[in-house]
Protein backbone atom coordinates (compact mmCIF):
# COMPACT_ATOMS: atom_id res chain seq x y z
CA UNK A 1 0.00 0.00 0.00
CA UNK A 2 2.66 2.73 1.18
CA UNK A 3 4.71 1.67 -2.01
CA UNK A 4 1.46 2.65 -4.35
CA UNK A 5 1.34 5.67 -2.29
CA UNK A 6 4.52 6.63 -2.92
CA UNK A 7 4.06 5.50 -6.33
CA UNK A 8 1.39 7.91 -7.13
CA UNK A 9 3.66 11.07 -4.99
CA UNK A 10 6.16 10.14 -8.00
CA UNK A 11 3.73 10.38 -10.27
CA UNK A 12 2.72 13.71 -9.37
CA UNK A 13 5.77 14.98 -9.03
CA UNK A 14 6.19 14.01 -13.10
CA UNK A 15 2.81 16.10 -13.41
CA UNK A 16 4.27 18.94 -11.52
CA UNK A 17 7.50 19.16 -14.49
CA UNK A 18 4.93 18.72 -16.78
CA UNK A 19 3.01 21.40 -15.75
CA UNK A 20 5.82 23.69 -15.10
CA UNK A 21 7.00 22.96 -18.27
CA UNK A 22 4.10 24.07 -20.12
CA UNK A 23 3.58 27.69 -17.79
CA UNK A 24 6.75 28.27 -18.96
CA UNK A 25 6.05 27.90 -22.49
CA UNK A 26 3.16 29.94 -22.00
CA UNK A 27 4.37 32.72 -20.54
CA UNK A 28 7.42 32.82 -23.50
CA UNK A 29 4.86 32.71 -26.13
CA UNK A 30 3.33 35.65 -24.27
CA UNK A 31 5.90 37.92 -23.37
CA UNK A 32 7.70 37.54 -26.97
CA UNK A 33 4.80 37.56 -28.90
CA UNK A 34 5.08 34.50 -30.95
CA UNK A 35 2.52 34.59 -33.67
CA UNK A 36 0.15 32.02 -33.52
CA UNK A 37 0.99 29.57 -36.96
CA UNK A 38 4.63 29.87 -35.61
CA UNK A 39 4.36 28.74 -31.92
CA UNK A 40 1.00 28.75 -30.59
CA UNK A 41 1.02 29.00 -27.13
CA UNK A 42 0.18 25.58 -24.83
CA UNK A 43 -3.57 27.21 -23.77
CA UNK A 44 -4.32 28.11 -27.29
CA UNK A 45 -3.63 24.58 -28.45
CA UNK A 46 -5.18 22.69 -25.80
CA UNK A 47 -8.16 24.87 -26.31
CA UNK A 48 -8.55 23.53 -30.09
CA UNK A 49 -8.89 20.13 -28.50
CA UNK A 50 -12.14 21.90 -26.57
CA UNK A 51 -13.68 24.46 -28.99
CA UNK A 52 -15.11 23.63 -32.34
CA UNK A 53 -13.11 26.07 -34.56
CA UNK A 54 -14.84 27.84 -37.04
CA UNK A 55 -12.93 26.89 -40.03
CA UNK A 56 -12.61 23.53 -39.29
CA UNK A 57 -13.66 20.51 -37.59
CA UNK A 58 -11.18 17.96 -36.34
CA UNK A 59 -12.93 15.19 -34.85
CA UNK A 60 -10.70 15.12 -31.82
CA UNK A 61 -12.82 12.49 -30.05
CA UNK A 62 -12.68 10.52 -33.30
CA UNK A 63 -9.14 10.52 -33.96
CA UNK A 64 -7.66 10.56 -30.31
CA UNK A 65 -9.62 7.27 -29.41
CA UNK A 66 -8.31 5.95 -33.22
CA UNK A 67 -5.19 6.40 -31.97
CA UNK A 68 -5.02 5.41 -28.79
CA UNK A 69 -6.69 2.04 -29.73
CA UNK A 70 -3.95 1.60 -32.33
CA UNK A 71 -1.81 2.42 -29.89
CA UNK A 72 -2.95 -0.06 -27.25
CA UNK A 73 -3.56 -2.58 -29.78
CA UNK A 74 0.05 -1.59 -30.80
CA UNK A 75 1.54 -2.45 -27.75
CA UNK A 76 -0.32 -5.51 -26.82
CA UNK A 77 0.82 -7.36 -30.31
CA UNK A 78 4.39 -6.32 -29.34
CA UNK A 79 4.69 -7.30 -25.43
CA UNK A 80 3.11 -10.93 -26.16
CA UNK A 81 4.77 -11.74 -29.49
CA UNK A 82 8.52 -10.25 -28.23
CA UNK A 83 8.18 -12.24 -25.03
CA UNK A 84 7.03 -15.23 -27.34
CA UNK A 85 9.46 -14.51 -29.71
CA UNK A 86 12.14 -13.80 -26.94
CA UNK A 87 11.53 -17.48 -25.63
CA UNK A 88 11.85 -19.23 -28.61
CA UNK A 89 15.31 -17.13 -28.81
CA UNK A 90 16.13 -18.08 -26.11
CA UNK A 91 15.43 -21.90 -26.44
CA UNK A 92 18.54 -22.85 -27.57
CA UNK A 93 22.18 -21.56 -28.77
CA UNK A 94 21.07 -22.26 -32.50
CA UNK A 95 17.77 -20.49 -32.29
CA UNK A 96 19.98 -17.31 -31.03
CA UNK A 97 22.19 -17.35 -33.69
CA UNK A 98 19.70 -17.38 -36.42
CA UNK A 99 16.96 -15.08 -35.12
CA UNK A 100 19.33 -12.34 -33.30
CA UNK A 101 21.16 -11.32 -36.85
CA UNK A 102 17.70 -11.56 -38.51
CA UNK A 103 16.27 -9.21 -35.72
CA UNK A 104 19.18 -6.30 -35.93
CA UNK A 105 18.71 -6.21 -39.76
CA UNK A 106 15.17 -5.90 -38.92
CA UNK A 107 15.45 -3.30 -36.57
CA UNK A 108 17.93 -1.31 -38.49
CA UNK A 109 15.81 -0.64 -41.80
CA UNK A 110 14.33 2.75 -41.76
CA UNK A 111 11.09 2.44 -40.68
CA UNK A 112 9.80 5.50 -42.76
CA UNK A 113 11.37 3.83 -46.16
CA UNK A 114 9.61 0.74 -45.78
CA UNK A 115 6.17 2.28 -44.03
CA UNK A 116 4.52 2.76 -47.78
CA UNK A 117 5.41 -0.52 -48.60
CA UNK A 118 3.70 -2.01 -45.74
CA UNK A 119 1.10 0.36 -46.63
CA UNK A 120 1.08 -1.16 -50.41
CA UNK A 121 0.65 -4.65 -49.06
CA UNK A 122 -1.72 -4.20 -46.17
CA UNK A 123 -3.77 -0.79 -47.23
CA UNK A 124 -5.17 1.62 -44.80
CA UNK A 125 -6.05 1.11 -41.60
CA UNK A 126 -5.54 -0.39 -38.43
CA UNK A 127 -2.99 -3.49 -39.59
CA UNK A 128 -0.94 -1.52 -41.25
CA UNK A 129 0.03 0.97 -37.88
CA UNK A 130 0.22 -1.99 -35.87
CA UNK A 131 2.34 -3.56 -37.73
CA UNK A 132 4.84 -0.41 -38.10
CA UNK A 133 4.38 0.07 -34.05
CA UNK A 134 5.71 -3.58 -34.23
CA UNK A 135 8.50 -3.02 -36.12
CA UNK A 136 9.92 0.21 -34.34
CA UNK A 137 9.28 -1.51 -30.79
CA UNK A 138 9.83 -5.06 -30.68
CA UNK A 139 13.73 -5.21 -30.74
CA UNK A 140 13.80 -3.52 -27.39
CA UNK A 141 11.37 -6.17 -26.04
CA UNK A 142 12.86 -8.99 -27.43
CA UNK A 143 16.65 -8.11 -26.73
CA UNK A 144 15.24 -7.28 -22.69
CA UNK A 145 13.30 -10.86 -22.47
CA UNK A 146 15.99 -12.77 -23.98
CA UNK A 147 18.49 -11.40 -21.96
CA UNK A 148 16.38 -11.92 -18.77
CA UNK A 149 15.60 -15.55 -19.49
CA UNK A 150 19.63 -16.25 -20.36
CA UNK A 151 21.16 -14.38 -17.69
CA UNK A 152 19.97 -17.17 -14.73
CA UNK A 153 22.44 -18.40 -11.91
CA UNK A 154 23.48 -21.27 -13.47
CA UNK A 155 23.67 -22.88 -10.03
CA UNK A 156 19.47 -22.12 -9.56
CA UNK A 157 19.24 -24.72 -12.57
CA UNK A 158 20.77 -27.18 -10.74
CA UNK A 159 17.57 -26.86 -8.15
CA UNK A 160 15.20 -28.36 -10.95
CA UNK A 161 17.25 -30.67 -12.77
CA UNK A 162 18.20 -32.46 -9.64
CA UNK A 163 14.47 -33.25 -9.26
CA UNK A 164 15.11 -34.50 -13.86
CA UNK A 165 12.39 -31.31 -13.92
CA UNK A 166 11.59 -30.54 -17.60
CA UNK A 167 12.94 -27.76 -19.84
CA UNK A 168 9.95 -26.11 -19.74
CA UNK A 169 9.59 -26.48 -16.01
CA UNK A 170 13.14 -24.59 -15.86
CA UNK A 171 11.74 -22.12 -17.84
CA UNK A 172 8.45 -22.01 -16.71
CA UNK A 173 9.80 -22.01 -12.56
CA UNK A 174 12.96 -20.18 -13.03
CA UNK A 175 13.75 -18.57 -16.71
CA UNK A 176 10.67 -16.23 -16.68
CA UNK A 177 10.72 -15.45 -13.22
CA UNK A 178 14.10 -14.19 -13.12
CA UNK A 179 13.46 -12.26 -16.64
CA UNK A 180 10.30 -10.37 -15.53
CA UNK A 181 12.77 -7.15 -14.24
CA UNK A 182 14.12 -7.39 -17.87
CA UNK A 183 10.87 -7.39 -19.49
CA UNK A 184 9.38 -4.60 -17.74
CA UNK A 185 12.57 -2.22 -18.54
CA UNK A 186 11.62 -3.61 -22.24
CA UNK A 187 7.99 -2.98 -21.83
CA UNK A 188 9.05 0.63 -20.43
CA UNK A 189 10.76 1.54 -23.70
CA UNK A 190 8.47 0.01 -26.03
CA UNK A 191 6.00 1.76 -24.37
CA UNK A 192 6.88 5.01 -25.98
CA UNK A 193 8.35 3.69 -28.99
CA UNK A 194 4.94 2.14 -29.84
CA UNK A 195 3.51 5.61 -29.72
CA UNK A 196 6.11 6.90 -32.13
CA UNK A 197 5.35 3.65 -34.04
CA UNK A 198 1.89 4.30 -34.72
CA UNK A 199 2.04 8.20 -35.62
CA UNK A 200 4.49 7.54 -38.06
CA UNK A 201 1.99 4.77 -39.49
CA UNK A 202 -0.53 7.67 -39.31
CA UNK A 203 1.78 9.96 -41.10
CA UNK A 204 2.37 7.58 -43.86
CA UNK A 205 -1.06 5.68 -44.29
CA UNK A 206 -3.97 6.94 -42.65
CA UNK A 207 -7.26 8.47 -42.52
CA UNK A 208 -8.04 9.17 -38.94
CA UNK A 209 -5.58 9.83 -35.78
CA UNK A 210 -3.09 12.26 -34.28
CA UNK A 211 -0.81 11.77 -37.44
CA UNK A 212 -3.45 12.75 -39.87
CA UNK A 213 -4.33 15.59 -37.81
CA UNK A 214 -0.71 16.52 -37.78
CA UNK A 215 0.02 16.12 -41.63
CA UNK A 216 -3.19 17.48 -42.49
CA UNK A 217 -3.03 20.64 -40.73
CA UNK A 218 0.60 21.15 -41.78
CA UNK A 219 -0.94 22.04 -45.73
CA UNK A 220 -3.22 24.46 -44.09
CA UNK A 221 -0.55 26.20 -41.77
CA UNK A 222 -2.88 25.72 -39.25
CA UNK A 223 -0.30 25.52 -36.34
CA UNK A 224 -2.54 25.00 -33.48
CA UNK A 225 -4.03 21.82 -33.48
CA UNK A 226 -0.49 20.15 -34.49
CA UNK A 227 0.58 21.16 -30.98
CA UNK A 228 -2.12 19.91 -29.41
CA UNK A 229 -2.23 16.76 -30.76
CA UNK A 230 1.52 16.64 -29.98
CA UNK A 231 0.34 17.49 -25.78
CA UNK A 232 -2.33 14.42 -26.21
CA UNK A 233 -0.11 12.16 -27.85
CA UNK A 234 2.92 12.80 -24.93
CA UNK A 235 0.16 12.30 -22.91
CA UNK A 236 -0.49 9.32 -23.86
CA UNK A 237 2.82 7.94 -23.87
CA UNK A 238 3.66 9.23 -20.85
CA UNK A 239 0.04 7.22 -19.18
CA UNK A 240 1.16 4.41 -20.80
CA UNK A 241 4.68 4.48 -19.14
CA UNK A 242 2.71 4.92 -16.20
CA UNK A 243 1.15 2.06 -16.05
CA UNK A 244 3.65 -0.26 -17.25
CA UNK A 245 5.79 1.22 -13.59
CA UNK A 246 2.46 0.68 -11.70
CA UNK A 247 2.24 -2.77 -12.55
CA UNK A 248 5.85 -3.04 -12.20
CA UNK A 249 5.35 -2.27 -8.48
CA UNK A 250 2.58 -4.59 -8.36
CA UNK A 251 4.08 -7.69 -10.27
CA UNK A 252 7.78 -7.76 -9.31
CA UNK A 253 7.50 -6.20 -5.36
CA UNK A 254 10.60 -8.68 -4.43
CA UNK A 255 12.19 -6.33 -6.72
CA UNK A 256 14.40 -4.06 -5.26
CA UNK A 257 15.76 -1.44 -7.52
CA UNK A 258 12.16 -0.55 -9.48
CA UNK A 259 13.12 2.60 -10.67
CA UNK A 260 10.51 5.76 -11.48
CA UNK B 1 23.54 -52.79 9.81
CA UNK B 2 21.74 -53.48 6.69
CA UNK B 3 23.96 -55.70 3.92
CA UNK B 4 23.31 -54.14 0.81
CA UNK B 5 24.53 -50.39 0.42
CA UNK B 6 21.80 -47.61 -0.76
CA UNK B 7 25.11 -46.05 -2.93
CA UNK B 8 27.62 -48.32 -3.56
CA UNK B 9 30.38 -45.86 -5.10
CA UNK B 10 33.43 -47.87 -7.16
CA UNK B 11 36.61 -46.11 -8.51
CA UNK B 12 34.55 -42.73 -9.65
CA UNK B 13 36.73 -40.35 -11.80
CA UNK B 14 35.91 -36.88 -12.82
CA UNK B 15 37.95 -35.05 -15.27
CA UNK B 16 37.00 -31.17 -15.69
CA UNK B 17 38.20 -29.44 -18.77
CA UNK B 18 38.52 -25.73 -18.39
CA UNK B 19 37.63 -23.10 -21.03
CA UNK B 20 41.25 -22.82 -22.07
CA UNK B 21 41.50 -26.52 -22.39
CA UNK B 22 43.62 -26.92 -19.53
CA UNK B 23 42.48 -30.20 -17.50
CA UNK B 24 41.43 -30.56 -13.85
CA UNK B 25 41.19 -34.36 -12.67
CA UNK B 26 38.89 -33.99 -9.65
CA UNK B 27 38.20 -37.14 -8.61
CA UNK B 28 40.51 -40.14 -9.36
CA UNK B 29 39.60 -42.88 -7.88
CA UNK B 30 36.50 -42.78 -4.97
CA UNK B 31 35.36 -45.58 -3.26
CA UNK B 32 32.40 -45.63 -0.55
CA UNK B 33 29.43 -46.98 0.35
CA UNK B 34 26.72 -45.82 2.06
CA UNK B 35 24.19 -48.05 3.75
CA UNK B 36 20.59 -47.53 4.18
CA UNK B 37 19.89 -44.79 7.46
CA UNK B 38 23.89 -44.34 7.74
CA UNK B 39 25.18 -40.66 8.86
CA UNK B 40 28.22 -39.97 6.09
CA UNK B 41 30.25 -36.91 6.71
CA UNK B 42 32.75 -36.45 3.94
CA UNK B 43 35.84 -34.45 5.19
CA UNK B 44 38.70 -32.61 2.59
CA UNK B 45 40.97 -29.64 1.72
CA UNK B 46 39.08 -27.10 -0.52
CA UNK B 47 38.82 -28.18 -3.99
CA UNK B 48 39.56 -32.09 -3.35
CA UNK B 49 36.05 -32.60 -5.35
CA UNK B 50 33.30 -33.06 -2.38
CA UNK B 51 31.17 -30.97 -4.38
CA UNK B 52 31.68 -32.28 -7.25
CA UNK B 53 30.94 -36.42 -5.43
CA UNK B 54 27.68 -35.03 -4.49
CA UNK B 55 26.67 -33.29 -7.84
CA UNK B 56 27.46 -36.70 -9.07
CA UNK B 57 25.51 -38.66 -7.05
CA UNK B 58 22.31 -35.81 -7.84
CA UNK B 59 22.80 -36.51 -11.43
CA UNK B 60 24.00 -33.13 -12.07
CA UNK B 61 27.15 -33.87 -13.50
CA UNK B 62 28.50 -36.29 -15.48
CA UNK B 63 31.44 -39.06 -14.10
CA UNK B 64 34.40 -39.69 -16.34
CA UNK B 65 34.87 -43.30 -15.07
CA UNK B 66 34.26 -45.79 -12.44
CA UNK B 67 30.68 -46.55 -11.39
CA UNK B 68 27.41 -45.82 -9.04
CA UNK B 69 25.43 -48.36 -7.93
CA UNK B 70 22.53 -47.79 -6.43
CA UNK B 71 19.64 -50.01 -4.44
CA UNK B 72 17.38 -49.25 -6.76
CA UNK B 73 14.37 -51.80 -4.66
CA UNK B 74 14.53 -49.49 -2.10
CA UNK B 75 15.21 -46.20 -3.00
CA UNK B 76 14.03 -44.32 -6.58
CA UNK B 77 16.96 -41.69 -6.79
CA UNK B 78 15.39 -39.21 -9.29
CA UNK B 79 13.00 -38.52 -6.22
CA UNK B 80 14.15 -39.43 -3.22
CA UNK B 81 17.06 -37.40 -3.25
CA UNK B 82 17.00 -33.96 -1.13
CA UNK B 83 20.43 -31.98 -1.87
CA UNK B 84 21.35 -28.77 0.13
CA UNK B 85 23.76 -26.74 -1.89
CA UNK B 86 26.07 -24.86 -0.75
CA UNK B 87 24.73 -21.57 -0.87
CA UNK B 88 21.18 -21.24 -0.02
CA UNK B 89 20.18 -20.98 -3.70
CA UNK B 90 16.42 -19.15 -2.96
CA UNK B 91 14.01 -18.09 -5.76
CA UNK B 92 14.12 -14.05 -5.06
CA UNK B 93 10.84 -13.88 -6.74
CA UNK B 94 8.62 -16.39 -3.93
CA UNK B 95 7.78 -16.20 -1.23
CA UNK B 96 9.64 -18.44 1.96
CA UNK B 97 7.08 -20.84 1.62
CA UNK B 98 6.74 -21.03 -1.92
CA UNK B 99 10.71 -21.49 -2.16
CA UNK B 100 10.06 -24.31 0.28
CA UNK B 101 7.34 -25.53 -1.87
CA UNK B 102 9.06 -25.99 -5.22
CA UNK B 103 10.13 -29.47 -5.13
CA UNK B 104 6.63 -30.19 -4.79
CA UNK B 105 5.84 -28.58 -8.53
CA UNK B 106 8.67 -29.85 -10.03
CA UNK B 107 7.76 -33.09 -8.87
CA UNK B 108 4.18 -32.75 -9.84
CA UNK B 109 2.70 -33.38 -6.64
CA UNK B 110 -0.36 -31.85 -5.22
CA UNK B 111 0.80 -28.53 -3.68
CA UNK B 112 -2.36 -27.97 -1.28
CA UNK B 113 -1.59 -31.49 0.61
CA UNK B 114 2.22 -30.20 1.44
CA UNK B 115 1.44 -26.88 2.46
CA UNK B 116 1.02 -27.68 6.49
CA UNK B 117 3.97 -30.31 5.68
CA UNK B 118 6.33 -26.66 5.03
CA UNK B 119 5.26 -24.86 7.12
CA UNK B 120 6.26 -27.61 9.88
CA UNK B 121 9.47 -28.11 8.67
CA UNK B 122 9.93 -24.15 8.75
CA UNK B 123 9.26 -24.11 12.63
CA UNK B 124 11.52 -26.94 13.07
CA UNK B 125 14.22 -24.92 11.35
CA UNK B 126 13.06 -21.72 13.21
CA UNK B 127 11.43 -20.10 11.33
CA UNK B 128 7.78 -19.56 12.51
CA UNK B 129 6.50 -16.80 11.12
CA UNK B 130 8.30 -15.93 8.30
CA UNK B 131 6.56 -17.96 5.26
CA UNK B 132 5.13 -14.75 3.69
CA UNK B 133 8.97 -13.37 3.80
CA UNK B 134 10.42 -12.67 0.19
CA UNK B 135 14.24 -14.02 0.89
CA UNK B 136 16.01 -11.15 0.75
CA UNK B 137 14.69 -10.09 3.55
CA UNK B 138 15.85 -12.90 5.48
CA UNK B 139 19.72 -13.43 6.69
CA UNK B 140 22.23 -15.59 4.97
CA UNK B 141 21.75 -18.21 7.89
CA UNK B 142 18.09 -18.04 7.68
CA UNK B 143 18.30 -18.41 3.81
CA UNK B 144 20.54 -21.68 4.83
CA UNK B 145 17.62 -22.70 6.60
CA UNK B 146 14.78 -22.39 4.09
CA UNK B 147 16.91 -24.22 1.85
CA UNK B 148 17.25 -27.21 4.19
CA UNK B 149 13.45 -27.25 4.80
CA UNK B 150 13.18 -27.26 0.54
CA UNK B 151 15.30 -30.28 0.47
CA UNK B 152 12.96 -31.87 3.17
CA UNK B 153 9.88 -31.04 1.88
CA UNK B 154 9.39 -34.20 -0.68
CA UNK B 155 10.58 -36.71 2.57
CA UNK B 156 13.53 -37.47 0.21
CA UNK B 157 15.44 -41.16 2.18
CA UNK B 158 19.17 -39.39 1.11
CA UNK B 159 20.11 -35.71 2.33
CA UNK B 160 22.77 -34.75 0.16
CA UNK B 161 24.28 -31.36 2.04
CA UNK B 162 26.95 -29.55 0.88
CA UNK B 163 28.63 -27.64 3.99
CA UNK B 164 25.03 -26.62 4.97
CA UNK B 165 25.84 -24.82 8.05
CA UNK B 166 28.97 -23.21 6.86
CA UNK B 167 27.71 -19.65 6.80
CA UNK B 168 25.72 -19.84 10.25
CA UNK B 169 27.06 -18.75 13.74
CA UNK B 170 28.34 -21.46 16.20
CA UNK B 171 25.14 -21.44 18.36
CA UNK B 172 23.00 -21.84 15.18
CA UNK B 173 24.96 -24.21 13.92
CA UNK B 174 25.01 -26.29 16.99
CA UNK B 175 21.59 -26.06 16.75
CA UNK B 176 21.24 -26.85 13.51
CA UNK B 177 23.30 -30.07 14.16
CA UNK B 178 21.06 -31.31 16.79
CA UNK B 179 17.62 -30.75 14.86
CA UNK B 180 19.69 -32.68 11.94
CA UNK B 181 20.11 -35.14 14.26
CA UNK B 182 16.85 -35.60 15.32
CA UNK B 183 15.22 -35.42 11.90
CA UNK B 184 17.65 -38.15 10.48
CA UNK B 185 16.99 -41.17 13.14
CA UNK B 186 13.02 -39.99 13.41
CA UNK B 187 12.81 -39.96 9.64
CA UNK B 188 15.35 -42.74 9.06
CA UNK B 189 17.19 -41.33 6.30
CA UNK B 190 20.26 -41.43 4.72
CA UNK B 191 22.67 -38.39 5.40
CA UNK B 192 25.72 -37.82 3.00
CA UNK B 193 27.27 -34.75 4.34
CA UNK B 194 30.51 -32.79 3.49
CA UNK B 195 31.68 -30.09 5.85
CA UNK B 196 34.61 -28.42 6.85
CA UNK B 197 34.99 -28.94 10.85
CA UNK B 198 36.28 -31.90 11.62
CA UNK B 199 34.27 -31.76 15.28
CA UNK B 200 31.12 -30.98 13.48
CA UNK B 201 31.84 -34.56 11.27
CA UNK B 202 32.26 -36.83 13.92
CA UNK B 203 29.81 -35.19 16.20
CA UNK B 204 27.23 -36.33 13.49
CA UNK B 205 28.30 -38.89 11.75
CA UNK B 206 28.62 -42.65 12.12
CA UNK B 207 31.56 -42.84 9.91
CA UNK B 208 34.10 -39.96 8.67
CA UNK B 209 35.76 -40.12 4.97
CA UNK B 210 38.74 -38.22 4.45
CA UNK B 211 39.27 -37.21 0.77
CA UNK B 212 43.02 -36.32 -0.56
CA UNK B 213 43.57 -33.15 -2.20
CA UNK B 214 43.28 -33.01 -5.33
CA UNK B 215 43.11 -36.34 -7.58
CA UNK B 216 41.42 -36.73 -4.75
CA UNK B 217 40.69 -40.41 -2.99
CA UNK B 218 39.31 -41.82 0.23
CA UNK B 219 42.26 -42.10 2.35
CA UNK B 220 40.39 -43.38 5.16
CA UNK B 221 36.50 -43.96 6.27
CA UNK B 222 36.40 -43.83 10.08
CA UNK B 223 33.96 -45.66 11.82
CA UNK B 224 32.64 -43.22 14.68
CA UNK B 225 31.23 -45.88 17.38
CA UNK B 226 30.24 -43.02 20.05
CA UNK B 227 26.65 -43.85 21.32
CA UNK B 228 23.42 -42.50 20.34
CA UNK B 229 21.65 -40.29 20.97
CA UNK B 230 24.51 -37.49 21.39
CA UNK B 231 24.40 -34.52 22.94
CA UNK B 232 27.16 -32.32 22.86
CA UNK B 233 29.03 -32.40 25.82
CA UNK B 234 30.08 -35.71 23.96
CA UNK B 235 32.74 -33.32 22.20
CA UNK B 236 34.73 -33.29 25.44
CA UNK B 237 35.17 -36.76 25.65
CA UNK B 238 38.28 -38.41 25.79
CA UNK B 239 37.51 -40.73 22.70
CA UNK B 240 36.18 -37.79 20.56
CA UNK B 241 39.67 -36.10 21.53
CA UNK B 242 41.18 -39.47 19.99
CA UNK B 243 38.97 -39.53 16.88
CA UNK B 244 39.74 -35.88 16.12
CA UNK B 245 43.40 -36.52 16.58
CA UNK B 246 42.87 -39.67 13.68
CA UNK B 247 40.88 -37.50 11.24
CA UNK B 248 43.69 -34.59 11.68
CA UNK B 249 46.13 -37.05 11.17
CA UNK B 250 44.62 -38.48 7.88
CA UNK B 251 44.80 -34.82 6.94
CA UNK B 252 47.87 -33.66 7.74
CA UNK B 253 49.09 -37.51 5.41
CA UNK B 254 47.47 -36.27 2.28
N1 LIG C 1 32.44 -26.97 -13.87
C1 LIG C 1 33.76 -27.02 -13.60
N2 LIG C 1 34.66 -26.76 -14.57
C2 LIG C 1 35.98 -26.82 -14.31
N3 LIG C 1 36.49 -27.11 -13.13
C3 LIG C 1 35.66 -27.38 -12.11
C4 LIG C 1 34.25 -27.34 -12.29
N4 LIG C 1 33.66 -27.66 -11.12
C5 LIG C 1 34.65 -27.86 -10.24
N5 LIG C 1 35.86 -27.72 -10.84
C6 LIG C 1 37.17 -27.91 -10.21
O1 LIG C 1 37.19 -29.17 -9.60
C7 LIG C 1 37.81 -29.10 -8.33
C8 LIG C 1 36.88 -29.63 -7.27
O2 LIG C 1 35.84 -28.70 -7.08
P1 LIG C 1 34.75 -28.87 -5.93
O3 LIG C 1 34.07 -30.18 -6.10
O4 LIG C 1 33.89 -27.68 -5.94
O5 LIG C 1 35.66 -28.89 -4.62
P2 LIG C 1 35.25 -28.79 -3.10
O6 LIG C 1 33.76 -28.80 -3.00
O7 LIG C 1 35.87 -29.99 -2.44
O8 LIG C 1 35.84 -27.54 -2.54
C9 LIG C 1 38.24 -27.68 -8.11
O9 LIG C 1 39.59 -27.55 -8.43
C10 LIG C 1 37.39 -26.91 -9.09
O10 LIG C 1 38.09 -25.77 -9.54
MG1 LIG D 1 32.45 -27.36 -2.29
Amino acid sequence: MRKIFNFIWVRNRTSLTLLGFLILWQLVVTVFRIREFILPSPLSAILHLFFRQPDANYHWIKNISATLFEILIGFTVTVLLGIMIAVIVSWSQLSRRFFIPLFIFVNSLPIVAIAPIILLWLGYGIYTNVLIAFLVSFFPMVINTTTGLNKVDEDLLDLVRYHRGSKWQVLIKIRFPNSLPYIFSGLKICSTMCVVGVIVGEFVASDKGLGYIIINSQFTLDTPPIFAALIVIAVMGLGLFGLVSLLERIIIPWHGSVNG
Amino acid sequence: MPNTPLISIRGLKKIFTTLTGEKIEALENIALDIYPGEFVSIVGPSGCGKTTLLKILAGLVQKDGGEIKVDKESFDPTREVGFVFQKPLLLDWRKVIDNVLLPIEILKINRASMFGRAQELLELVGLKGFEKAYPNELSGGMQQRVSIARALIHDPKLMLMDEPFGALDALTRERMNLELLRIWREAKKTVLFVTHGIAEAIFLSDRVAVLSARPSTVVTALDIHLSRPRTLNVRTSPEFGKLSMKVYDSLEMV
